[in-house]
């Protein structure tokens, strides 16, 4: 008897030690080997906490923000955003297109060095752009940044030059993408699939950090200054970045000092960390916007549209804009972070060039959306909602269940349409349903939906192309107008700044006009740092942790 | 003999199940709406529809789920291949060992934590029935039962870190990280005090009502007034007759426990980050990594029927009904 329980006990005990022993070996052996870490008790070591890590940190194949952070503090581009939103050279001391547009040269800046301490020579740069233009399987993540490039040459060791088939007017845009990557590491690959499949896990670059250990796993990644960086040695020795899997232990972190730097905060949780001591939260607008679309699929379309009629009419669509207040959806939803909105070109690209601030959102007044449905000829039912020539005003409000703020805007809109007789019932759904419901199909009426717009323009006002209303498109209204698709292309090609600021202005005028979409906001983002360590940080529309920015951060005097 | 038999015939049972994981495997996730590639690339990134088609091509969602793709798949497991990770872009074995040491550490220092204290606790209380300890004890492991374990895990770390200094996340400090295992050990103990204690609270109270019930049970056998009869000590016989007979459900109960904790360290993982299993379930499901949640989903069904099985390998030796049988 006793024998049996003592075997029982021995076969716990031994289970559990080999499990410990395992934890241990795997605690051993993962992760590169951390070298030169600074010593704890002087180096200015900045703690970033974030939620999420990158996919990759191979350029060729990266679509997550987190690649995107840590390729700005490790690579350059020949030009790169300027926290004010201008283009500034990053490895280009300056540049010049030819009276054509159709060739764009490069001057470097002197004395660049990769950050394994070789000279950077602009073959080296010509190089990386090509390799992009050759295998646009391969670098799946850029491709699209070199659209319409012939080629790129190296006249001399610091001289860039790339030929276009056309006149490309965000020029600048699509190079500070291209990043000059170090080329004995891509060389090699035999396929795309090859390139796809390189971890990259240390990349050798030009930018003011450099790479000194990432471990996937553990969502830690650790970098170090770049002493020899071309526009001066950063005052950080090292950053690390450490990935949590809840907000509210992050916050937590940043409370109690385990880390610095917090990179994207819940609205819920700003007022929180505003109090905490020895911590600053920074509030900045963003690129993102929240808007409501509307049904605007043509009749003639296969399949056909299953949008109710009446939402092509510009009068119901100006009464439901009229009856969408969207100061109480920002205070509301967003705790009052946030910017009402108007066109589908956020206030902040480009530091404010691009934005129509001509455009002003129609003021909230539900006696005056009614008014409109009068006298657009739409009587009032006995059963509270409006009909005429037999259409009722009844609609579908659909939106990404998901979302922690999509349900409780359509049950404000669906409040307020109430009062003008609209009926709109809100209906949470799976977010690649409605996507395949909605692009290139039609069947829905009103949707509540998201975008983020890129730095340049041009991407967000793709979104309304008419050649974009295919699957997995990304015309998700059905918007067509050939006066708007064309003036597209000509902003595209419009080098002149300012005469492509007419034609962008012209774009989000007929937008908002027809009202496809009804911009209800622009997104805020909020972050936070420990004041009390760390200053010098540059706030702007692109985050307090870019390389701009954390290559001027200094250590606060003890 | 008799043993012998009784485990072929609990292991044949446990191969059917472990077969019918495997189809309900491949199908449970084919099942989910949704598209495998969106959630890879993530929502408004720009990238073009052609490449969208070629990266479906290459997960091989182009061909029909049926017979092509399941085809595919069966061939790979029956060759001992788990796939490569869509999202990761590494072989799946290679992730899931790597995460499984942490949660089986993890998990193996809470189980055994609840179960010493969890055993202790309701002997404890069912010996001193109806005193203020047996209440007080009970009042405690019905709470800890009841306990959400996002909530608890939320709540220790913001006591943990702000009164003791503890770490609020990660498995070892980032400074740390690569170092050989005994330079760190110290820093690997600190980040492992409250997940430990977390999951320690939340079984404890488990195991505590079910030890106490089953003491009571055996209790009140005649056997255990005979051994009284006999002139044993209290201890003796509560230590010889009581516990001996009342761990049976408790050993069914640990070794369920056991092969379902390797999931339920999801949000204990979560919470503090915790490089683990769990998490890496939560992370594949987000991004509808299919090879990677298989992998992971066939891991937890092996743990599964294994403990089980060790269940019942056991019992043969606890129990002399089975053995008999």
């Amino acid at each position: 008897m006793r024998n049996n329980l003592r075997v029982f006990v021995i076969i716990t005990i031994l289970g559990l030690i080999i499990s410990a022993c395992g934890g241990g070996a795997s605690t051993a052996n993962t992760g590169g080997p951390v070298t030169s870490a600074p010593d704890a008790t002087d180096a200015a070591v900045l703690h970033i906490g974030w939620l999420g890590v990158p996919d990759t940190l191979n350029p060729a194949y990266a679509f997550l923000t987190e690649a995107y952070s840590i390729f700005d503090l490790v690579y350059s581009p020949l030009v790169t955003e300027s926290p004010s939103g201008e283009y500034v050279g990053a490895l280009a001391k300056e540049w010049s297109a030819s009276d054509d547009h159709l060739t764009w040269t490069f001057a470097l800046k002197d004395g660049l060095k990769w950050h394994n301490g070789e000279d950077f020579t602009a073959d080296q740069m010509a190089w990386a752009i090509n390799a992009v233009i050759a295998d646009p399987d391969g670098w799946a993540a850029l491709s699209g940044y070199v659209d319409g490039f012939s080629e790129a040459t190296a006249p001399d060791a610091k001289t860039v030059q790339i030929v276009t088939e056309y006149p490309i007017a965000n020029m600048e845009y699509r190079l500070s993408f291209l990043y000059a990557v170090y080329p004995p590491d891509f060389e090699s690959f035999a396929s795309p699939e090859e390139l796809q499949n390189f971890v990259n896990d240390h990349p050798i670059g030009t930018g003011a950090f450099k790479m000194n250990a990432f471990d996937k796993d553990r969502g830690v990644l650790i970098l170090d200054a770049n002493k020899e960086y071309v526009d001066g040695a950063p005052f950080l020795d090292q950053v690390i970045f450490q990935k949590f899997d809840a907000a509210d232990a992050m916050i937590q972190a940043l409370k109690a000092g385990d880390i610095d730097l917090v990179l994207g905060i819940p609205a819920s949780a700003y007022e929180t960390v505003k109090n905490f001591q020895g911590v600053k939260a920074v509030a900045f607008e963003g690129r993102g916007f929240d808007e409501l679309i509307i049904n605007d699929t043509s009749e003639d379309n296969d399949p056909p549209s299953t949008g109710n009629p009446a939402l092509k009419d510009p009068a119901v669509r100006l009464a439901l804009e009229t009856a969408t207040n969207r100061q109480d959806l920002i205070d509301i939803v967003l705790q009052s972070l946030g910017k009402p909105g108007s066109t589908i070109v956020p206030p902040t690209l480009g530091g404010g060039f691009w934005h129509n601030p001509e455009i002003k959102p129609v003021e909230f007044d539900i006696a005056k959306a009614n008014q409109i449905l009068d006298e657009a000829g739409y009587i009032m039912g006995a059963d509270g909602v409006r009909v005429k020539d037999g259409v009722r005003l009844e609609f579908r409000l659909q939106f990404d269940a998901e979302s922690s703020n999509y349900p409780r805007i359509a049950d404000l809109l669906s409040d307020w349409y109430k009062q003008i007789g609209v009926k709109a019932t809100p209906q949470g759904m799976d977010a690649d349903t409605l996507i395949a419901a909605m692009t290139a199909v039609g069947d829905y009426d009103l949707v509540i939906w998201g975008w983020v717009a890129d730095p340049d323009p041009d991407f967000i006002l793709g979104v309304m192309l008419s050649d974009q209303y295919t699957p997995g498109g990304w015309n998700d209204s059905g918007y067509h107008n050939p006066a708007y698709d064309a003036l597209y292309k000509k902003q595209q090609s419009a080098i002149d700044k300012n005469e492509r600021q007419e034609f962008v202005y012209e774009m989000q005028e007929m937008v908002y006009n027809d009202r496809p979409y009804i911009v209800l906001y622009y997104d805020v983002a909020l972050q936070a740092y420990r004041s009390d360590r760390f200053t010098n940080f540059i706030e702007s529309p692109l985050g307090i942790e870019i390389s701009a920015s954390l290559a001027q951060v200094k250590p606060v005097d003890k | 003999m008799a043993r012998r038999d009784y485990l072929i015939g609990k292991m044949g049972i446990s191969l059917l199940t472990l077969l019918f994981v495997l189809l309900l495997d491949f199908m449970l996730f084919r099942v989910l709406p949704g598209d495998p590639v969106r959630a890879v690339i993530g929502r408004n990134v720009r990238i073009s529809a052609d490449v969208q088609n070629s990266l479906r091509a290459q997960f091989g969602l182009d061909k029909p789920i049926f017979p092509d793709q399941f085809v595919d798949t069966l061939g790979q497991w029956a060759r001992g291949n788990l796939g490569v990770s869509w999202s990761q872009r590494r072989p799946v074995s290679e992730i899931l060992i790597s995460k499984l040491w942490n949660t089986l550490l993890l998990i193996g220092l809470g189980q055994l934590f609840s179960i010493i204290f969890g055993v202790m606790l309701g002997l404890l209380a069912g010996w001193k029935r109806k005193t203020p300890f047996d209440i007080g004890a009970l009042t405690f492991s019905l709470i800890a039962w009841a306990t959400p374990t996002f909530w608890l895990g939320i709540i220790l770390l913001v006591a943990g870190s702000a009164w003791f200094g503890l770490p609020t996340g990660g498995i070892v400090s980032p400074a740390n990280i690569g170092k050989p295992l005994h330079t760190v050990l110290p820093d690997l103990i600190r980040h492992l005090i409250l997940p430990t204690l977390t999951f320690t609270i939340l079984y404890l109270g488990e195991y505590m009502l079910i030890m106490r019930s089953s003491i009571l049970e055996t209790l009140s056998e005649d056997y255990i007034l005979t051994a009284r009869a006999k002139g044993m000590s209290n201890f003796q016989v509560l230590m010889r007759h009581g516990l001996r007979n009342a761990m049976l459900p408790m050993v069914t109960i640990i070794a369920l426990n056991l092969g379902f904790t390797v999931s339920g360290a999801i949000y204990i993982e979560t919470v503090f980050s915790y490089d683990g299993l769990g998490n890496l379930v939560q992370t594949a499901l987000v991004k509808q990594d299919y090879p990677l949640l298989q992998g992971a989903f066939l891991l937890l069904a092996v743990s599964v029927i294994v403990a089980n099985m060790l269940a019942d390998f056991l019992y043969t030796y606890l129990d002399p009904r089975v053995k008999a049988n």
